[in-house]
């Protein structure tokens, strides 16, 4: 192995590591720092989000840093990569909490890693906040005391897209989703609240739910638009969506007069992917949205964001900042990092987060917040991609189900 | 596989013969000491080797039920996380809805992985080298498809979740929710497993299944039923799977359609390469390396597949015969 | 009437994109007698260089089908020069582990230049609209991939058939040593036959660039795909990646349209009830290799 390492960059990053470490602690401070540990998706066609995470959570760390950090603390964080699947990113939990000591966990970017991990966080005892994955279970059925979610649900985001919908007054819609819990979810909540809001309108049994990592959605889209619809919920994301509109586009699909609702369509590394191929008047939703809102923390956020990336940050950025700082706030209330007490301080807490106040709510610990909605359009020079106009920020009391309505027994 | 890894087996086989012939008393007390230190690894190591020294032994179990087909029989297969899969799943399900003792849930995991193993060996078994790869990674998949699909009774993408450990049955009286009494579980179930795997490599069967891998033909016009032989070292191989499974499950509180991809399957097939095909021990010794370089080396970057990449490409175009065979060669040749 | 035409179309560009990729395994497969994992990166290398030429220099599309083929057989000359000469006249096995390793190092080193990100190239500008005729209304760049698939074939089969260089390659496939002894420079030919196979699995990744996401996935994605296209065909038969090729084009166009429940596995029943009736192939040679 010792003639393999020096064949390696390996051995000059452990080096680099080590005096990082040291120039880190070295100011004569008794005190320990205070630990941060990330799972993200780091390798495989998603790591784009763990990404955008990691450099969130190093933004947020290092303004922290510059302030004094924590309860006097420097804060430090390290980042596990889960490889988008559950029994890594359980693996990775514990060596973050047992070998690595952090103090808290933060991150997970799949429902279905979610919906893993989720279960093992009370024996791990450390408060974990859920920065992206979107299944509804983890803050309902299988939510738990040390399991916090800052990000936008499917239940949230479904609500909105119902409410988007109802606006619209197309009465027969169907869904093209990707074939795993996320999308046939999606179409479940979207279907369930419409139907709450607009009696009248038409669920349709013809759905497409192509499977995930699908290249070639041609025959999906023809299927969707033989069955002509009115409406269309589309809950393809990441590269699977950029191919789908590319694909979508080719076939005139934007062209039939439907109206088109993209529930992670107004993710920025879509948008900057696609650029004007994202065609114009189509619903694009995301669980956060850099230009939606006027409040100071979001304004310093994107400009030092900006700044230092190059490129206006994505939601899953912001939800991986905002949760550095959830801690932060809870550390402090808490007066200490001591798990159960910081757990105990997020359930209820309230925190300036740069889409709003927002708070986890007692009882299912899910953050009161909701996504934006807008429609693609005209280019934004600065940025490369579409922006939104007109959009709707909404409200998290708008669209978040009542914690009786979650299953979540805390 | 025929000549090349035969050669190889066969070879090692000879010099362990004459070489070893001076350790014939060493090499159970190597073992003894070796089982003696992972049963006080809880009390000696840091509390996170507790999960590594576990997940080392179910994933040392899974890649030598699969060299069982693999290194002795000469078949490779790409389908080798059905059966893991499948033990994983019986595990979790019968855990969830019938609360029943662990023991019991292992055993009928290995009745299940057995069943598919029978059903999906005796489409295969009779095709040869990249057919038989090909054929087990489709019905890999297929099984792979049916649970992530069937959502109502596998819960799809999301696999089986919740379920808790309660005793092991046999009136024993274990705490398994802790890990470190879990860890001792596994590592007495896997010992008993792995005495059985090398018992079975040692007998008569055994001996012909040695026979085939170096030369089907010559062992056909003997008289022996060649397919018969191949399914049972499948059938055995997958039951085997599906215990590494039905551990594997407990230990991470969860089953799902990952464990069935065909990235899984090539997972016990890196670990025997990474620790040698020709040796019985070799797999394990594979799944520990490559568990403890992924801990290790996870820590320092986040790209641990181009470090696997390069140790898997230096492995096989310079030291073939794994870690385990190379260290023995280096010891025996002194 | 329509919708059958429509899948009809698609499943052909499909197919076209899978034969290109798939032909060059095969070619591979027939020199070299190994299964090349690391086809699929050398397919996303192929997209990656376009991406850079077209995206990033600013270059058309058109000298980018030249130029990044071209980049992607030098580094396959490398490849096989320096990592797969040792594994030859060992097991298959061995060269399947060797090149899927190489596939992990490809895919990090992608990541490592051009990060994690989403990418996507325009096609050239007279390919952007669509065509339409019998009434269906098609994007020209799908039918661009239709006829490049269809003149690559017709070059491949003239390349092999009617030329000195076809004969040489076809003499080391069928018999290595006898080729050395009538004089044939069999390293020179087992290197050249590797970088052409490259070439073909890059030049696939520059006619899908326009038309797919390029993202550090997209190799691992399309080398399953193109193993069930040559087992569906037949390994090592050069009609047979073209059948192979059609026949998972038709499960995908018609699969997903008349079968989306299934369509996950379908491509894999396929390969199963293919190697359960006739394991060889649909073309392949004789007995099972």
């Amino acid at each position: 192995m010792a003639r393999l390492r020096t064949r390696l960059p390996l051995a000059g990053a452990a080096a680099a590591l080590v005096l990082g470490i040291v120039a880190l602690t070295a100011p004569a401070q008794a005190q320990q720092p205070i630990r941060l540990g990330g799972i993200f998706i780091m390798s495989g066609s998603a790591s784009v989000y763990g990404q955008f995470a990691q450099q969130g959570i190093q933004l947020a760390v290092d303004e922290i840093n510059a302030k004094g950090g924590i309860l006097g603390r420097k804060v430090e964080f390290r980042i596990e990569d889960s490889q988008g699947k559950a029994d890594v990113a359980i693996q990775a939990a514990r060596k973050l909490v047992f070998q690595d000591r952090v103090d808290a966990l933060l991150g997970i970017d799949s429902s279905g890693v979610a919906t893993g991990l989720v279960p093992v966080i009370p024996e791990l005892r450390r408060p974990l906040i859920i920065t992206h994955a979107a299944t509804p279970d983890v803050t309902g059925k299988l939510c738990n005391p040390y399991t916090f979610r800052i990000s936008v649900n499917v239940n949230q985001n479904m609500k909105a897209a119902a409410l988007v919908a109802a606006d619209t007054g197309a009465k027969r819609w169907t869904t093209i989703g990707p074939d795993y819990a996320f999308g046939h979810q999606s179409w479940e909540y979207f279907s369930k609240y419409l139907k709450e809001i607009k009696p009248d309108v038409e669920l349709m049994k013809e759905t497409a739910f192509p499977r995930f990592g699908n290249e070639d959605f041609t025959p999906f889209i023809n299927s969707i638009m033989a069955a002509k619809p009115d409406g269309v919920l589309i809950s393809v994301w990441g590269g699977d969506l950029v191919n789908f509109v590319r694909q979508a586009r080719n076939l005139g699909f934007f062209d039939r007069g439907m109206q088109v609702l993209m529930t992670v369509g107004a993710a920025t590394e879509v948008l900057s992917a696609l650029r004007d191929e994202m065609p114009e008047g189509v619903w694009l939703g995301t669980r956060y949205w850099f230009g939606a809102h006027d409040n100071e923390i979001n304004n310093a956020f994107v400009k030092a964001y900006m700044e230092r990336y190059k490129t206006p940050p994505s939601y899953n950025a912001e939800g991986a900042y905002a949760a550095v700082y959830a801690f932060k706030a809870a550390m402090e209330k808490a007066g200490s990092t001591d798990p159960d007490k910081v757990a105990a301080a997020l359930s209820g807490l309230t925190i300036r987060a740069p889409n709003g106040e927002i708070t986890f709510r007692k009882g299912d610990n899910q953050a009161v917040v909701g996504p934006t909605w807008g429609r693609a359009a005209a280019m934004s020079a600065e940025h490369g991609i579409r922006m939104l106009k007109p959009m709707r920020a909404f409200k998290g009391e708008e669209v978040t189900p009542s914690v009786e309505e979650t299953g979540c027994k805390l | 596989m025929s000549r090349h890894l035969s050669a190889s087996t066969a070879s090692a086989a000879a010099a362990a013969g004459r070489s070893l012939l001076g350790w014939r008393l060493g090499v159970p007390l190597i073992l003894a000491l070796l089982v003696a230190a992972l049963a006080a690894l809880p009390a000696l190591a840091p509390y996170f080797y507790i999960f590594v020294g576990t997940e080392i032994l179910i994933m040392g179990l899974f890649a030598a039920s699969f060299n069982l087909i693999f290194g002795y029989t000469g078949m490779l297969s790409f389908g080798h996380a059905a059966f893991f899969g499948m033990g994983a799943y019986t595990t979790a399900l019968l855990l969830l809805h019938f609360q029943v003792p662990l023991v019991w849930a292992l055993l009928a995991s290995m009745v299940t992985s057995a069943l598919l193993a029978a059903v999906i060996g005796f489409f295969s078994v009779r095709l040869g080298e990249v057919y038989f790869a090909m054929l087990t990674l489709a019905f890999g998949m297929m099984v792979y498809a049916v649970a992530h699909q069937w959502r109502s009774f596998t819960n799809g993408s999301d696999g089986i979740t919740g379920f808790l450990l309660r005793d092991f049955g046999l009136g024993l009286d274990l705490q398994l929710a802790d890990p470190a009494v879990y860890y001792r579980v596994v590592l007495v179930i896997v010992v008993i497993a792995a005495a059985v795997l090398y018992l079975i490599t040692r007998s008569s069967f055994g001996l012909i299944l040695r026979a085939i891998s170096e030369n089907p033909e010559r062992v056909a016009f003997c008289g022996v039923d060649v397919r018969r032989h191949r399914l049972a070292a499948f059938v055995i191989a997958g039951a085997f799977a599906g215990l590494a499974g039905a551990l594997f499950a407990p230990f991470n509180r969860v089953a799902n359609p990952d464990l069935l991809h065909w990235s899984q399957s090539a997972e016990p097939v890196l670990m025997t390469i990474l620790g040698g095909a020709g040796y019985f021990l070799g797999p394990f010794f594979g799944a520990a390396v490559f568990v403890l370089l992924e801990t290790w080396i996870t820590s320092f970057t986040e790209r641990w597949m181009l470090v696997l990449g390069i140790v898997l490409a230096l492995l096989v175009m310079f030291f073939r015969r794994g870690v385990l065979g190379t260290l023995l060669d280096r010891m025996l040749s002194r | 009437m329509q919708s059958f035409i429509a899948a009809l179309l698609n499943s052909l560009d499909i197919a076209m994109l899978l034969f290109i990729i798939a032909v060059g395994l095969n070619i591979i497969f027939g020199v070299l007698n190994i299964i090349n994992f690391a086809h699929g990166g050398l397919y996303m290398l192929g997209a990656y260089f376009t991406y850079a030429l077209v995206a990033r220099l600013d270059l058309p599309f058109w000298p980018s089908l030249l130029l990044a083929p071209l980049a992607v057989a030098a580094v396959a000359v490398v490849i096989e020069r320096l990592v797969l000469r040792r594994v030859y006249g060992r097991h298959v096995t061995d060269s399947l582990l060797l090149t899927f390793a190489l596939l992990l190092i490809i895919d990090e080193s992608v990541r490592m230049i051009w990060g994690s990100g989403i990418h996507t190239v325009r096609p050239p500008e007279i390919l952007r609209g669509n065509i339409s005729f019998a009434g269906v209304s098609y994007p020209s760049y799908s039918l661009f991939v239709i006829v490049a698939g269809v003149v690559l074939l017709a070059a491949l089969w003239l390349l092999f058939n009617r030329t000195r260089i076809g004969r040489i390659v076809r003499a080391a496939a069928i018999d290595r040593d006898m080729a050395q002894t009538v004089g044939i420079n069999v390293p020179l030919v087992v290197t050249g036959v590797f970088a052409f196979g490259a070439w073909l699995a890059a030049v696939g990744g520059v006619v899908a660039a326009p038309m797919r996401a390029i993202d550090p996935g997209m190799g691992d994605r399309i080398i399953i795909e193109s193993f069930i296209v040559v087992v569906i065909g037949g390994l090592g038969s050069f009609p047979g990646a073209l059948l192979g090729a059609l026949v998972l084009g038709l499960i995908h166009g018609f699969g997903g349209r008349y079968l989306p429940e299934i369509n996950l596995v379908l491509p894999y029943i396929g390969m199963a009830l293919v190697l359960l009736l006739r394991p060889q192939g649909l073309l392949g040679r004789g007995a099972p290799a």
